[in-house]
C-alpha cells in the first residue's frame, strides 16, 4: 500500500481517489531532498559497526555469564537486565551531554559506541548458551582447551544462529533509529536515513504523503533485503549445526 | 569457523578505520552538505543555521540560502536541519555555550520566554541599534509579537496565523452563499446544520484539537491567554481569559457535537485537511501556512474566511505564529555580524516574497506584497489575500500581541484534552474547570522552577 | 575506540592467567570480569552514570537546559502521584502490556510452529511473518496511521461495505489504546516470530524421532517437546516484550501524541513530553524512576516465577 502509494501524486492521495497517474516524480523529489546516498551510507556504516560491537560484547559478557563461575556473577547479571529497563528517553539527555564532552557529536563513534553494550543481547545469548550440552564443555576442559579458545572454537560457532539472529537484530534496531542520531548529529556528513525520512515532512504545512512513502520505501528496502538472505543464512546456519 | 573468526577481525579493522577516518576528516572544514561548499574559501566567515523546516519549506529555504551564498563572497551559511522545533530547543539547551552551538536558531513562537530566560541568546536590539536598522519597515502585527518592553529579542521568520478554510461547492450545494461565509459562532453553526442537510455524509465544522487554535480564538474574542497584558507587563501568575469567554468557545464546540454537525479528528491536523479534500468535512480551522497546499490539492473551489468570534463580541484578530531567528551569545564579533547580515537579507522584499509564494508563510516585509510574483500569486489564487488582510485588520491590543511565557508548550496540551474531551461528549463544566486548574498548576510550576 | 582496546587487553589478561595455578577464586573472578568488562565500562558510562543524574534530578526543579535550581525533595514524586493524568499514564500503560505482550507471544509462537514445519516454500512465509521487523517504527505508524484514517483508511472504508458506522480508531477514547494495541502487536511479531524459530530450530530432532518411535501424536509433541524444550526461549521473548511495551514510544508519538484525553499517554510517553517539551526535567526524572521500579518489579517477579519452570538442558 505505501508503495502504491509512493507512485501517486499528492493530490490522488488526499482525496482518496484512486491513482489517476503513476508517477516516479515522488522518488525523484525524495532523492532531490537531501544527500540520499550520503545518509544510506552513514545508516551503513553506523549499522554494521553497531551490530559487530554488540556481537563481541554481548557474547564476551553471555559466556562469562554462563561458563564461568565468580563471586558475584548473579547480582552482575540482574545489573545487566536492569539496564534494559532504563526508559531512553529518560537517559538521552545525559548520554547526549557525555557525547557533547568526549567532543563525539557528528562523529561515527557518538553514533555507534553508546549502543555497543547491550543487556538484550546479553541476556539472548545467555539463554542460548545455557542449551549448550555441559559435556562439550568438560570435554574441553579434559583436553586443556582454555577458557578464550573454548569460547571462539566451540561457543560461538554452535550458537551461529542465535549469533546471527542478533547480528540481524542489532543491524535493524541501528538502522532505525531516529531520536539519538538527531540529537548527536548537526549536520549532514554522518547523519542516517531515518532522518532525512523525516526531514520530508512538515509541521505546519500540508505533509506530500506520496513522498514521505517514496522516502519509507527507499529506507526499508535495504532492511528486507537483508532480512531475506538473513533468513536464508539463518536456515543454511542451522542445518550446518545439526549436523555436527 | 575461520571464517567468522575473520569476520570478526575484519569487524574489528572496519571500525578502527571508520574511527580514525572519521577522526582525521573532522578536522578538515570541509562539509560535504548540499547547501554547503566552503572548503574552497577559508576567508569566508561560517554562519551555522538551525532550522526546523522540513519538506517544502526546507526546500525553499535551502534556495534562498544558497542564492545568499552566492550573491556575496564574504559570508557562508550553513543551514541544518535539526528536527522539530522541540528536538531542536532540547538539543541547543544541551549544546548552548559550547563550540557545537550554532550562530541563529530558529524557534517557534512559544519558545520565546524559554530563549529569553535561557541567557544564552544576544537580542537583535543591539544589531538593530548599532546598525540603526528600521524595524518598522516589517509588518507591524508581527513585530508586536516579537518585541517585548520595546526591545526585539529575536527576529522574525517564518509567520503564519489561523483562517478558516471552506468548501464553496458545498456550501453552493446547500443553498448556502459561498461567497459570504460564516463569521460568528452562531452562523458556523446554521451553516453546519445547512451542510449536513443537504449532504448527510458530509460534517459541517471541524476543530483540531490543537492549543494554538484555542489561543486564537480566544484572542479574536478580545481574551487573554495569560495574566499581566498576557505576561507582557509582568510575569504571569495565572490565566487571563474569563470564565464566559473560555467556555464560550467549548460551548460553541458542544452545541455542533449534540447537533452531529462536528467531525472529530483528534489532534491530528492532516487527517482533518485530508477529511476536508475528501468532501467529509465542509470548513475546518488551520493555519493560513497550508493555504498554497489546501487550494492546490483540493478537487473542488476553496474559500477562505476570517477566524469566527462569537455573535455577542466584536472581532479583535489575530496573533501571528510560527517561528523567528535568534542570535546565539558566545560567538566571535564577525560570526554575529555575518548573521545578523544574513538575517538582514532575509527581511528584503525580494526574498520575503519568494518565501510567502513558496511556502504560503506571510512576507514580513510588507514590501514584499508589491513584488510581480506576489501580485502574480494573490491574482491567480485571490485566496491568500485574505490571509494578508485578516492579518492587517487584526486590532492591536495585548490580546492579539499573543502571550509570553516558558510554560505554554504544556498549556496547549491542557487545552487540546479539555477540547478532545468536549468531541466525545464529555460536559463542559468538568473539562473546563479541570483545565483551569491544571493550567494555573502549570503556571505556577513553571515560576517555582524558575525560582521566583 | 576504548572498545577494542579492552577486548585486546582481555585476551592478553586471558592468556597470562592460564599458568598461574594459585589463588583460584581470585582468578576466576578476574577471568570473569575480563569478560564482563568491556561491557561493564559501556554501561557506566552511558547507562549507570545516567541514571544517577537521573535520581539526582528528580529531586529538583530545572531550568530548561536542565540544570537544576530549586532543591523540593519528593514534591515532584509527591506531585505525580496526586496528579490524576499520571495515575491514568499507569493504567493506560499496565492496560496497554495486557493487551500486547500475550497477543504477541500467543500470535508468533503460533506463527513460528506452522512455519517450522518443512513444507515446500516455507521460507516465503518466514520471511513475510518476520518482515515486520525490518520496518522502522515511524514508517510502520505512518503505514497504520492510513489503515485508521477516518475518511480513506482501509478499516473503515471496510467496515463501511458491510454497512456498519464509521470507527474513530485513534479519536475515540474507547478505541484508541486498542488501535495502538493493535499496531504494536503486529510491530511485535516480526521479531518474537524469529526469536521463537530460532528457538524451535535448536531443539535437538533426535527427542522428536524417540516421541516418534513411541508413537506420540502430534499435540502430545507439542506439549511434552516443544513447549518445554522451547521455555528458554519463551521466557526470554516474554521478558522481553513485556519491557519493550513498557517503554513504546515511537507508534504513540506518531499515532496519537497520547490522546484523545491522555488515554493512550504512557509512562514513556509523558516523560518525553515533560523532558522534550515542557522542560520539566525534575517531574520527568522522577517519572522515570517510577517507570524504572515499575519495570524492575515485573520482570523480578517474573524471573521468580518464570526462570523455575524453564527447562535448560
Amino acid at each position: 500500500m505505501a508503495i502504491v502509494m509512493s507512485f501517486m501524486t499528492n493530490k490522488d492521495i488526499l482525496t482518496g481517489s484512486m491513482p489517476s497517474t503513476f508517477t516516479l516524480d515522488n522518488y525523484v523529489r525524495a532523492f532531490e531532498r537531501f544527500p540520499l546516498f550520503q545518509y544510506l551510507f552513514n545508516s551503513l556504516v553506523v549499522s554494521i559497526v553497531i551490530m559487530i560491537g554488540q556481537l563481541v560484547l554481548s557474547s564476551l559478557a553471555a559466556y562469562a555469564f554462563v561458563f564461568l563461575e565468580f563471586k558475584g556473577r548473579d547480582l552482575l547479571f540482574y545489573l545487566f537486565i536492569a539496564t534494559m529497563m532504563v526508559p531512553f528517553e529518560a537517559s538521552i539527555i545525559p548520554n547526549f551531554q557525555i557525547i557533547r564532552d568526549l567532543g563525539w557529536i557528528d562523529t561515527y563513534s557518538g553514533l555507534a559506541v553508546p549502543f555497543f553494550a547491550t543487556a538484550f543481547g546479553t541476556f539472548l545469548l545467555r539463554q542460548n548458551f545455557k542449551q549448550i550440552p555441559k559435556e562439550l564443555r568438560e570435554a574441553s576442559q579434559i583436553a586443556g582447551m582454555g577458557d578464550f579458545k573454548y569460547y571462539l572454537t566451540v561457543v560461538l560457532p554452535v550458537s551461529r544462529a542465535s549469533l546471527v539472529t542478533l547480528g540481524i537484530y542489532g543491524f535493524l534496531s541501528s538502522w532505525n533509529m531516529y531520536l539519538w542520531p538527531l540529537l548527536s548529529t548537526t549536520n549532514d556528513k554522518v547523519r542516517t536515513v531515518q532522518i532525512g525520512l523525516k526531514q520530508l515532512q512538515t509541521q505546519e504545512q500540508l505533509n506530500e504523503w506520496g513522498v514521505i512513502m517514496a522516502g519509507a520505501v527507499i529506507v526499508i528496502i535495504p532492511t528486507l533485503i537483508l532480512l531475506f538472505f538473513g533468513q536464508k543464512k539463518l536456515q543454511k546456519g542451522l542445518t550446518e549445526g545439526a549436523l555436527k | 569457523m575461520k571464517k567468522l573468526l575473520a569476520f570478526l577481525t575484519l569487524g574489528l579493522l572496519l571500525f578502527l578505520a571508520a574511527c580514525s577516518s572519521e577522526g582525521g576528516s573532522a578536522k578538515e572544514p570541509g562539509n560535504n552538505g548540499d547547501t554547503s561548499d566552503s572548503a574552497e574559501n577559508a576567508e569566508k566567515q561560517e554562519v551555522t543555521f538551525w532550522h526546523s523546516m522540513g519538506g517544502a519549506g526546507q526546500e525553499a529555504l535551502n534556495k534562498i540560502v544558497e542564492e545568499y551564498n552566492t550573491s556575496q563572497d564574504g559570508i557562508q551559511v550553513n543551514a541544518e536541519y535539526q528536527g522539530t522545533y522541540d528536538e531542536s530547543l532540547t538539543k541547543f539547551n544541551a549544546v548552548a555555550g559550547s563550540d557545537s552551538a550554532p550562530s541563529v536558531i530558529q524557534t517557534f513562537e512559544i519558545g520565546t520566554m524559554s530563549m529569553i530566560n535561557s541567557g544564552q541568546i544576544t537580542p537583535i536590539q543591539e544589531f538593530v541599534d548599532a546598525d540603526s536598522y528600521d524595524m518598522s519597515g516589517l509588518e507591524e502585527n508581527i513585530t508586536n509579537y516579537y518585541s517585548l518592553d520595546g526591545k526585539f529579542y529575536s527576529m522574525p521568520f517564518n509567520s503564519s496565523t489561523p483562517v478558516m478554510y471552506y468548501n464553496k461547492d458545498a456550501f453552493k450545494a446547500a443553498g448556502l452563499d459561498p461567497e459570504t461565509p460564516p463569521a460568528t459562532y452562531e452562523e458556523v453553526e446554521e451553516a453546519s446544520k445547512k451542510i449536513v442537510e443537504s449532504n448527510p455524509e458530509m460534517k459541517g465544522f471541524a476543530l483540531q484539537a490543537y492549543g494554538w487554535l484555542w489561543e486564537q480564538l480566544l484572542a479574536n474574542q478580545g481574551a487573554l491567554l495569560l495574566n499581566n497584558d498576557n505576561g507582557r507587563t509582568d510575569t504571569p501568575t495565572e490565566i487571563g481569559w474569563t470564565e464566559e469567554e473560555g467556555k464560550s468557545i467549548l460551548e460553541w464546540v458542544k452545541r455542533m457535537v449534540d447537533d452531529e454537525t462536528f467531525a472529530n479528528y483528534g489532534t491530528n491536523g492532516d487527517n482533518m485537511m485530508a477529511g476536508f479534500l475528501a468532501g467529509d468535512v465542509s470548513m475546518f480551522l488551520q493555519s493560513s501556512a497550508s493555504s498554497r497546499d489546501v487550494i492546490d490539492n483540493a478537487p473542488f473551489e476553496v474559500g477562505i474566511a476570517y477566524l469566527p468570534h462569537p455573535e455577542d463580541k466584536e472581532r479583535q484578530g489575530v496573533v501571528i505564529g510560527g517561528a523567528s531567528l535568534w542570535m546565539i551569545d558566545g560567538k566571535s564579533e564577525e560570526e554575529q555580524k555575518a548573521a545578523w547580515e544574513f538575517m538582514k537579507y532575509l527581511q528584503t522584499p525580494e526574498i520575503q516574497a519568494e518565501w510567502h509564494v513558496g511556502t504560503g508563510y506571510f512576507a514580513i516585509n510588507p514590501g514584499a506584497y508589491e513584488e510581480q510574483v506576489v501580485k502574480d500569486a494573490h491574482a491567480e489564487k485571490p485566496q491568500l489575500q485574505v490571509t494578508v488582510d485578516q492579518l492587517q485588520d487584526t486590532k492591536a491590543s495585548y490580546a492579539t500581541q499573543g502571550a509570553l511565557m516558558d510554560m505554554l508548550p504544556e498549556g496547549r496540551k491542557i487545552m487540546e484534552t479539555a477540547l478532545e474531551k468536549i468531541y466525545n461528549g464529555g460536559d463542559v463544566d468538568e473539562a473546563y474547570n479541570t483545565a483551569v486548574e491544571q493550567f494555573n498548576v502549570a503556571i505556577e510550576q513553571a515560576n517555582a522552577a524558575r525560582g521566583e | 575506540m576504548s572498545m577494542t582496546n579492552a577486548a585486546q587487553i582481555n585476551e592478553t589478561t586471558v592468556f597470562d592467567m592460564e599458568p598461574v595455578k594459585k589463588k583460584q577464586r581470585i582468578k576466576s573472578f578476574m577471568k570473569g570480569m575480563a569478560f564482563l568488562l568491556p561491557s561493564i565500562i559501556l554501561f557506566s558510562v552511558f547507562l549507570f552514570y545516567p541514571m544517577f543524574r537521573t535520581i539526582y534530578l528528580s529531586f529538583f526543579l530545572t531550568k530548561a537546559n536542565g540544570d537544576p535550581t530549586v532543591f523540593v525533595g519528593l514534591e515532584n514524586y509527591i506531585n505525580m502521584f496526586s496528579s490524576p493524568i499520571f495515575l491514568k499514564s499507569m493504567k493506560s500503560t499496565f492496560l496497554f502490556v495486557l493487551y500486547t505482550v500475550p497477543a504477541s507471544v500467543i500470535i508468533s509462537l503460533f506463527l513460528s510452529i506452522i512455519a517450522n514445519e518443512k513444507l515446500k516454500g516455507i521460507g516465503f512465509f518466514r520471511t513475510m511473518y518476520s518482515s515486520t521487523m525490518g520496518v522502522s517504527v515511524a514508517a510502520a505508524s505512518v503505514f497504520w496511521l492510513y489503515l485508521f484514517n477516518p475518511s480513506m483508511g482501509l478499516l473503515n472504508q471496510v467496515l463501511g461495505s458491510f454497512g456498519i458506522e464509521a470507527i474513530g480508531w485513534l479519536t475515540d477514547p474507547k478505541w484508541a489504546l486498542l488501535s495502538v494495541s493493535i499496531t504494536t502487536i503486529w510491530m511485535n511479531i516480526g521479531f518474537t516470530f524469529l526469536i521463537l524459530l530460532g528457538g524451535l530450530q535448536s531443539i535437538d530432532s533426535s527427542l522428536y524421532e524417540s516421541a516418534d518411535i513411541e508413537g506420540a501424536g502430534y499435540l502430545y509433541k507439542l506439549r511434552r517437546v516443544t513447549i518445554p524444550m522451547l521455555s528458554p526461549t519463551m521466557f526470554f521473548v516474554i521478558t522481553v516484550t513485556i519491557i519493550n511495551a513498557f517503554q513504546s514510544f515511537g507508534q504513540i508519538d506518531i499515532l496519537t501524541q497520547g490522546g484523545p484525553i491522555n488515554e493512550t499517554n504512557l509512562i514513556v510517553y509523558s516523560i518525553y513530553r515533560e523532558a522534550f517539551v515542557n522542560y520539566k526535567f525534575g517531574s520527568a526524572s522522577a517519572q522515570a524512576i517510577v517507570l524504572f521500579i515499575l519495570i524492575l518489579l515485573m520482570t523480578a517477579l517474573q524471573f521468580k516465577l518464570g526462570e523455575r519452570k524453564v527447562h535448560y538442558q
